[in-house]
């Protein structure tokens, strides 16, 4: 076996050349921009919080949008139940996204959809606490309620029915008055 | 164990370990500059990942894997550069400090030895790294690691004998 105690000795004394000292200032300045660049890039966390705060109160009157078209379009469909036509909707497959009036009409009885049901479960209702509106003064308190809304129809003459069901989320703001 | 991230003085820290891996890096690269371009990207990659300064067989791997980036990614000027130097006999600097002309020779003899070798006995010599460590770095066996560093401190002393 070698022994190579003597050639390990020489390369030890061997001394490596030192880095220059503009090493270290450069080192020091890529840890300093990589901390700034950390900051930064947590920078848009912080934004996008902000805009989630402000989010429930497009999405709280979208939802409300939403419900009040749902519920003209409840009470029409309950007006043409009381109707001649008691039509409510029309199943074609060519115009699957026409308005179900126009459509309604212009079908004939084969293919007449009745309204058969409609329910709105809530299964869920948050207080969300108080919300300051910036036109007002005046608090306000942010209830969410979650819900699934099923309606359903059916052809009285095929018994085909249709059924729709979906989830949907109301934010309501109620005035908070100080007595 | 110290975490480089939260040790306060990491200039002490780098200081310990910047010649060792200067002279690591410099086996790909022949001018200075680009070894410290190379160490620094690791050195701050491995700052900035948090990682224990005792860990450095993973600061070797990320010297070599940031400096065989470096070569493909700009072989075609290191090719300019290695021609323009052996045309003009160009001067390089120094990957180490003379004392005599026996330890220049020395240099000059590991400046020679095959890649595969030099790399083991810088981290094996200069950087103290365990053969388990080293082979770690490299992907290989213990045994082949501790192999390449006796064929080399072999051709070292084949090289140095008097004639």
């Amino acid at each position: 076996m070698n022994d190579f105690s003597e050639i390990e000795n020489e390369l030890r004394k061997l001394r490596p050349a030192q880095p220059s000292p503009i090493l270290f200032e450069r080192i020091e300045e890529a840890m300093a921009e990589n901390c700034r660049a950390s900051v930064s890039d947590a920078r848009p966390v912080a934004k996008w919080r902000w805009r989630f705060t402000e989010t429930p109160y497009k999405i709280g009157f979208a939802v409300a949008g939403a419900a009040v078209l749902l519920l003209l379009a409840r009470i029409n469909t309950s007006q043409n139940q009381q109707g001649d036509g008691k039509e409510m909707a029309q199943v074609s497959p060519a115009h699957e996204t026409a308005p179900l009036r126009s459509s309604a009409k212009e079908s004939t009885s084969s293919d007449k959809f009745l309204p058969a049901g409609a329910t709105r479960l809530v299964y869920n209702t948050r207080n969300e606490g108080l919300q300051f509106a910036r036109s007002s003064g005046q608090p306000l308190r942010q209830l969410r309620y979650q819900t699934r809304e099923t309606w359903q129809w059916r052809n009285p003459t095929t018994g085909a029915s249709l059924r729709v069901s979906y989830p949907s989320e109301e934010v309501v703001l109620i005035p908070v008055s100080g007595q | 164990m110290q975490n480089l991230a939260s040790h306060e003085d990491w200039k002490s820290c780098f200081s310990e370990v910047a010649p060792g891996l200067l002279l690591f890096a410099r086996q790909w690269v022949q001018s200075a500059a680009d070894a410290e371009d190379i160490v620094q990207e690791a050195f701050v990659k491995f700052w900035r990942r948090n990682h224990k300064i005792d860990n450095r067989a993973l600061l070797y791997s990320a010297v070599r894997s940031i400096a065989l980036d470096f070569i493909r990614r700009d072989s075609r000027r290191a090719r300019r550069e290695a021609s323009a130097i052996s045309e003009t006999d160009e001067f390089i600097e120094p990957q180490f400090e003379f004392e005599d002309d026996t330890q220049r020779a020395l240099a000059e003899a590991i400046d020679v030895l095959p890649c595969e070798q030099r790399e083991v006995v810088v981290m094996k010599i200069w950087n103290e790294l365990t053969f388990a460590e080293i082979a770690g770095v490299l992907g290989v066996s213990q045994n082949t690691a501790a192999s390449r560093y006796r064929y080399a401190l072999a051709a070292l002393r084949n090289t140095l004998q008097p004639r």
